[in-house]
């Protein structure tokens, strides 16, 4: 008997025959990256939990609708990324953010807290607010490079849009994050 | 080259290609400024890696809907095997409807041949028939006249 790892384009070529259960460990694969990047992306609005668990079903779903129109398996992430991406975004088009008023930013927040050692979770707590005040677009661009490790060519094919654009979002959105994080990042001596 | 030709960004980010990373650590090297910049964006990037990924509150599962699933005929029915259907009922047809047409043609047309070479041979044998009782004919009249000559001498 020989064993061998059942990649992705196995499972895709099976689901597309029809093969339910083979889809299902395909989604179970990916659901959790998927999951996580849809959760970040829509986390500046209410009910965000909801709506991510929502878009993740709604993305698998339209994923296996239009699986025989995937003409290279071996790009099956960026495509479904690219599918999660337009499901977010007209979900964001439709809903504004809603941060109170009066809330204090976070630069302000983080030098006005007393000084003092900052544990991993607090950093933690740092970087998702800090996340949350950058732009969708943005914030998305750091999505999909520092937590889902998409290169440059692969982001621009994602979001529909030139690599030049992707960089700047991206180094604009790190700006903003080194700019917001850094009083932050000092007192938990990072 | 200068300061502002070096991309930290995208080197921190693993976005440079072998001799780009290499010509950038010489430069990092020698430049404080430079060492300084990279070191801010690692910081930022180091921060951003405390964030940890969420389990998923559901699972998400398919299952087959009967309803939907197409039926056994139509599991089949696709260009290629329409086309083979097509191409089996052509050679179907040659190997049993034009045979069967053939041989009672050339049934007919044996019959025909035949009817012609016996009618020929019957033509034949009745005109042979003819001569050789005409012959007899000729033949006993003479004789007859022969013997009645004889008779009246």
């Amino acid at each position: 008997m020989i064993f061998r790892e059942v990649e992705d384009r196995d499972l895709i070529a099976k689901a597309r025959r029809g093969d339910v259960e083979a889809y299902n460990l395909l989604v179970s694969r990916w659901e959790k990256r998927v999951f996580n990047y849809l959760l970040r992306l829509v986390s500046n609005r209410p009910g965000s939990r909801e709506d991510a668990l929502d878009l993740c079903q709604e993305t698998f779903l339209k994923a296996y609708q239009n699986l025989p129109k995937l003409e290279d398996p071996a790009r099956f992430s960026g495509w479904l990324f690219r599918i999660a991406h337009n499901e977010a975004f007209s979900l964001l088009r439709r809903k504004r953010p809603e941060i109170p008023d009066g809330e204090t930013p976070l630069e302000a927040q983080a030098s006005a807290e007393s000084p003092g050692r900052l544990f991993p979770l607090e950093l933690s707590l740092a970087v998702d607010g800090a996340l949350k005040r950058l732009s969708d677009d943005q914030r998305e661009a750091v999505l999909l490079k520092v937590y889902q490790g998409f290169k440059f060519d692969e982001m621009a094919e994602i979001l529909d849009c030139p690599v030049s654009t992707v960089k700047s979002r991206l180094y604009a959105a790190l700006d903003t994050l080194k700019l917001v994080l850094s009083p932050v990042m000092v007192r938990g001596g990072q | 080259m200068s300061c502002k030709s070096y991309d930290w960004k995208a080197y921190a980010l693993g976005e440079l290609d072998g001799p780009a990373r290499s010509q950038a650590d010489v430069h990092a090297a020698a430049c404080a400024d430079c060492r300084e910049e990279l070191a801010a964006v690692r910081m930022t990037l180091n921060a951003l890696s405390t964030l940890r990924d969420e389990e998923i509150p559901r699972r998400i599962a398919f299952v087959s809907d009967k309803v939907f699933e197409p039926r056994w005929w139509q599991k089949f029915w696709n260009p290629n095997f329409a086309a083979a259907c097509v191409i089996a009922g052509a050679i179907l047809v040659h190997a049993f409807a034009r045979p069967a047409e053939n041989s009672a043609r050339v049934q007919a047309e044996i019959d025909a041949a035949v009817n012609k070479a016996v009618a020929e041979v019957e033509a034949r044998r009745a005109e042979q028939t003819e001569r050789i009782l005409s012959r007899y004919d000729e033949r006993f009249t003479a004789m007859y006249k022969t013997t009645a000559g004889l008779v009246r001498q």
